[in-house]
């Protein structure tokens, strides 16, 4: 397998007990926490990117109200519980965003951007990337309104679902793209070729992330903070020896439902008790590797 | 293909009824009652195919490709998630199984290379991870995986595990062709048995659907504690079945599953449980079926 597209070939095997040393993370920590909210744009006359209810008798109907305003709650109410924790605790996540939310949902994304906020591309509106029919078009669209929105360019990437088709990657760094969230195959950030040049990887999560968790396999509500803390705690044990990063990713229909925040409020104060545990975005992550490995000038 | 062709059989022509109870009584040496086998399963995900399993689905659902989310996600498990599980066989002195895609060893040598240097069993697995009834030429694909561990271990595999325990009507006669002594994809006994093939005999070492991560984590999305507490269960069980002589007890594991940070503690705990009992005793499947042929004569 040689063709340059192929995931395993523009980052080929590599053993984690191989490695050399990562860079010691600032201020002397030894794990990172990214945490990452997800702010979608589901567009009323698709189907739906999730459903919680399925229609009787399974038929997909159109439109599908039901999940339509399911996921408006997380617009309307959810997110701003994330606003509120986050405040509170000084921290400032990564948001993936869909760029049409700048427009849609001014309201939400302008907060996000005067809190400071570091905007990550997350496509246009929330399909299936493979189902867009000018891609390249669409990723210059979405970035270009982020950066016309937030006043500068975003230099991270998550593909709507995590979703690429082969070429994904070489019109993210033809766009500007920096690094991307779709390889969650390691624990470090890695380099990746594309023929436009070179993207860093960062661990996103597909583990601790509550679509997968709360929406397909269908966990109760606490084993979100349960989960967290097996990770969180395994990869402290290991960040003795080698820096690690532990990122979680919420989206507000999900997590920012009365019966879930508390859970996640709690990881953070859990978390807190823990030495050593620095609060990065994507974009301090992205420039503590790259001051090392010097992917970009 | 409903059918059985000439060359097969059914099961029932295979193996009679015979109930575990009334058997000739097992004896393991020193004592112990429960032989307890542990296979690790290590795949090659083909990303030009579609994912044998996934933990996300695409916005608005459908399995566009390619699907690099959850190619990246298996990957981490091979990357990562391995050198993990080592430990935990290294920190209890276990005797490893790795049931291997011939392919995969030239895919992940330095994963070969850990197994080997151990004295880990090398189990056939298939060449590629794809049900074998879905294989072009399946005498072709055994001889393929059957001489990528031959040449990499300088042994030829004893043992054979179809991928997703899968067979065709034939697949028991093929094996025998090629030298195989057992299969462990028959998961109907807690004791091996004997298997009837149009070229002789074919034993098989019980294997386990229900110990199994992707059953329980990936179709039953059991929280990651379901697999200590199953496996001790199921050991308890066990071992107090063997009152009437010695059982077989197998658990299964997959580094992008069970290596996970979050569940890795699970695997190792069960371990320590297992362990701790004077009455088990850690073995390959070649070993169990050496004892199981002189026991049962």
């Amino acid at each position: 397998m040689t063709d340059p597209t192929l995931p395993g070939t523009r980052n080929p095997y590599s053993a984690i007990v191989d490695r050399a040393p990562l860079p010691p993370l600032p201020g002397g920590a030894r794990m990172a926490f990214w945490s990452i909210v997800n702010l979608e744009v589901w567009d009323i006359s698709r189907p739906m990117a999730r459903q919680v209810i399925p229609a009787p008798t399974g038929q997909v109907l159109l439109p599908d109200v039901p999940n339509w305003s399911w996921h408006e709650y997380g617009m309307r109410v959810g997110v701003w519980r994330f606003f509120k924790l986050y405040e509170r605790l000084g921290i400032r996540p990564t948001l993936s965003i869909n760029a049409r939310v700048c427009d849609d949902y001014e309201r939400v994304a302008a907060h996000a951007r005067d809190l400071g906020w570091e905007p990550m591309g997350h496509a246009w509106e929330q399909m299936p990337i493979h189902k867009v029919d000018d891609q390249r078009a669409m990723i210059f669209r979405s970035m270009d309104r982020l950066e016309s929105f937030w006043g500068k360019r975003p230099i991270g990437w998550l593909g709507p679902g995590l979703t690429q088709t082969y070429d994904t990657p070489e019109n993210l760094a033809e766009a500007g793209v920096k690094y991307i969230g779709d390889f969650v195959y390691d624990d470090d950030p890695t380099v990746i070729t594309t023929a436009q040049g070179p993207l860093v990887t960062l661990p996103y999560t597909v583990e601790l992330n509550d679509i997968p968790m709360m929406i397909v396999q269908h966990h109760e509500s606490a084993y979100w903070k349960t989960r967290v803390m097996d990770q969180f705690k395994r990869l402290y044990e290991e960040s003795a020896e080698r820096p690690k990063i532990i990122s979680i990713a919420i989206h507000p229909y999900i997590s920012g439902q009365p019966h879930r925040i508390r859970y996640l409020e709690e990881i953070y104060a859990e978390v807190a008790e823990y030495a050593g545990v620095v609060h990065m975005n994507g974009a301090e992550l992205y420039d503590w590797y790259n001051a090392a490995a010097k992917v970009h000038p | 293909m409903n059918q059985v062709p000439p060359g097969g059989m059914l099961p029932g022509e295979r193996i009679a009824f015979d109930p575990i109870a009334g058997r000739r009584r097992l004896e393991l040496p020193d004592g112990k009652r429960v032989a307890v086998w542990i296979i690790v399963n290590i795949e090659e995900w083909n990303p030009l195919e579609t994912m044998p399993r996934t933990v996300l689905t695409p916005p608005a659902g459908g399995a566009p490709m390619p699907d690099i989310p959850n190619w990246a996600w298996h990957e981490y498990g091979n990357r990562v998630g391995f050198w993990r599980i080592l430990d935990v066989f290294d920190d209890f002195s276990l005797p490893g199984n790795l049931a291997v895609n011939g392919c995969a060893i030239a895919a992940y040598p330095q994963i070969a290379e850990a197994a080997h240097a151990r004295g880990w069993e090398f189990i056939g697995h298939g060449f590629s991870q794809k049900n074998m009834q879905k294989v072009a030429d399946e005498v072709e694909d055994i001889r393929l995986t059957t001489e990528a561990i031959q040449r990499f271990t300088g042994t030829r595999p004893r043992g054979w595990l179809g991928p997703g325990l899968t067979e065709t009507w034939e697949t028991p006669e093929r094996l025998v062709a090629a030298g195989y002594d057992y299969v462990a994809d028959w998961v109907l006994d807690d004791q091996p048995v004997v298997l009837k093939t149009r070229n002789g005999p074919l034993a098989n070492v019980p294997y386990t659907q229900e110990c199994n991560d992707v059953a329980m984590m990936l179709i039953q999305h059991h929280k990651a504690s379901e697999y200590r507490d199953r496996a001790i269960d199921q050991f308890e069980q066990i071992r107090s079945d063997a009152r009437h002589g010695a059982r077989v007890m197998a658990m299964v594991l997959h580094p992008y599953i069970m290596g996970a940070p979050h569940r890795l503690r699970y695997f190792r705990e069960a371990v320590a449980h297992i362990a701790g009992c004077p009455d088990a005793v850690f073995m390959t499947g070649s070993a169990i079926l050496d004892w199981a042929k002189a026991q049962q004569g």
